[in-house]
């Protein structure tokens, strides 16, 4: 019995021990990995609207710079409106636009949906026309390294550069990720709303379209406002969107 | 006495290369072919292991004669799982992009058989100035063959060294194309092939 209470001892103040431990590196270094965490997620949205050279490595300080230069986050309401400061409640979806010399280049839409094993987050950029996509980044996932994980790497991304997120006639269709065989019998006109998917990632892919499109047409309203031509200026006085600049 | 006759010299020096643990004990293969893409990551993976086995190594070769047997492996396992995270954690402190490319690989450091296998075999049973040794031994023999498989699918694979171009833009207009080949985990499966046929004929000699 004497034998058994210390083994129970023992494995007590292990757990304390270790658990002590854990808990002091995770909130000594926990300022560190926020910044990180920010500057990466900065990043990701100037290479969403093709920014960022690749290859090229950037510091902190450049990234953070070349963000508040060109990027603009606001929000808007369901009708697709941009909302006022202090209007709200600090309701309303998050929205990033591209700006040059006053005018909107471009306007990335965040992307946070289910994956297979886990949250997918990422951004998607449209060209101020409304439709065409400009890039799409991930940042953040827990897909299996290899196949679904995929989705991080340059040559899965790239695909989506070009793509529309509307049929011919102008009508909202999203975008999709489909095996490179079934693309390849779609005829021209379907082709345009569809990016390869990776091999052995079926379900990755599947999640990731039914996110997209859930999530574009949140965005829809304002997607209709870009291509009405009425989102061309980045308006005056309107909220941010409430993270930290 | 000589410093290479003496006791601590060869627990450190013999998992280098007589009983290193990938190509000779065969320890350690899977988070070999994953992270040996790129020279960063390989370096980083083999710093991350020999830190983490040479802690596990010592604290355990301390407690030795205090833990229960019965629970011996749990103990170990919260030992190398706690410095596993911390290491984890200092990486995404200070090392976001390479953590990120390491993904799950630091984690998996846990399930590592060349960890536990040190902390049962030797740390159980030696002091912990050569448990120490030990840990850093083999995680030092852990780290070079992934660094010499990465130097070779880094160079053939990418013409990179350590991501700085190094095949000359000549030679890719002459018609030399990069080995996509090198870039996949089968390629460091047969690497790795290579290096144990190698030193294995080095040292029957």
């Amino acid at each position: 019995m004497s034998d058994n209470l210390r083994s129970i001892f023992f494995a007590v103040v292990t757990a304390l021990v270790c658990s002590l431990l854990l808990t002091a590196a995770y909130s000594g270094l926990r300022p560190f990995q926020q910044e990180n965490i920010e500057v990466d997620r900065k990043k990701n949205i100037l290479k969403a609207v093709g920014l960022l050279e690749e290859g090229h490595a950037y510091s902190h300080d450049g990234i953070k710079a070349m963000y508040a230069e060109n990027i603009v986050c606001m929000r808007v309401d369901a009708e697709g409106r941009v909302m006022e400061k202090g209007a709200g409640g600090g309701k309303g979806l998050p929205i990033y636009l591209y700006r040059r010399d006053g005018e909107v280049v471009a306007y990335v839409v965040p992307i946070n949906t289910r994956g297979l094993w886990g949250k997918i987050h990422g951004y998607l950029a449209l060209e101020s026309d409304g439709s065409t996509v400009s890039g799409f980044t991930v940042y953040q996932h827990n897909e299996t390294p290899g196949l679904g994980g995929e989705i991080e790497k340059e040559w899965f991304q790239k695909n989506f550069k070009g793509k529309k997120i509307v049929d011919q006639q102008g009508r909202f269709v999203s975008i999709g990720i489909a095996k490179p065989a079934a693309i390849a019998a779609m005829d021209a006109a379907e082709k345009i709303n569809y990016v390869d998917g990776i091999s052995g990632a079926t379900l990755t892919g599947r999640f990731l379209t039914a996110g997209l499109k859930k999530i574009l047409s949140e965005y829809e309203p304002v997607s209709i406002r870009f291509r009405s031509k009425e989102m061309l200026r980045v308006p005056k006085g309107s909220a941010a969107c409430g993270e930290s600049q | 006495m000589k410093l290479t006759q003496t006791k601590h010299f060869k627990t450190f020096s013999e998992p280098l290369i007589q009983n290193n643990p990938i190509s000779m004990q065969m320890l350690g293969i899977c988070s070999a072919l994953a992270v040996t893409v790129q020279m960063k990551t390989a370096v980083v993976m083999g710093l991350s292991l020999t830190f983490v086995l040479a802690f596990s190594n010592l604290t355990i070769s301390i407690m030795r004669r205090v833990i229960p047997r019965n629970i011996r492996m749990i103990v170990e396992l919260s030992v190398i799982a706690t410095l596993v995270i911390i290491a984890d954690q200092v990486l995404r402190a200070f090392f976001y992009d390479i953590s990120k490319q390491l993904s799950v690989f630091v984690g998996l450091i846990i399930t590592n058989c060349i960890v536990m296998g040190r902390a049962e075999t030797f740390a159980l049973g030696n002091p912990p100035g050569l448990s120490f040794l030990d840990g850093l031994g083999n995680g030092a023999g852990y780290g070079s063959v992934l660094v010499s498989v990465a130097l070779i699918r880094e160079t053939l694979g990418a013409g990179k060294f350590l991501g700085v171009a190094i095949v000359p833009e000549l030679v890719y207009r002459a018609g030399y194309e990069n080995m996509g080949f090198m870039q996949l985990a089968p390629a460091a499966f047969i690497i790795i092939g290579l290096l144990v046929w190698l030193q294995k004929t080095l040292s029957k000699e």
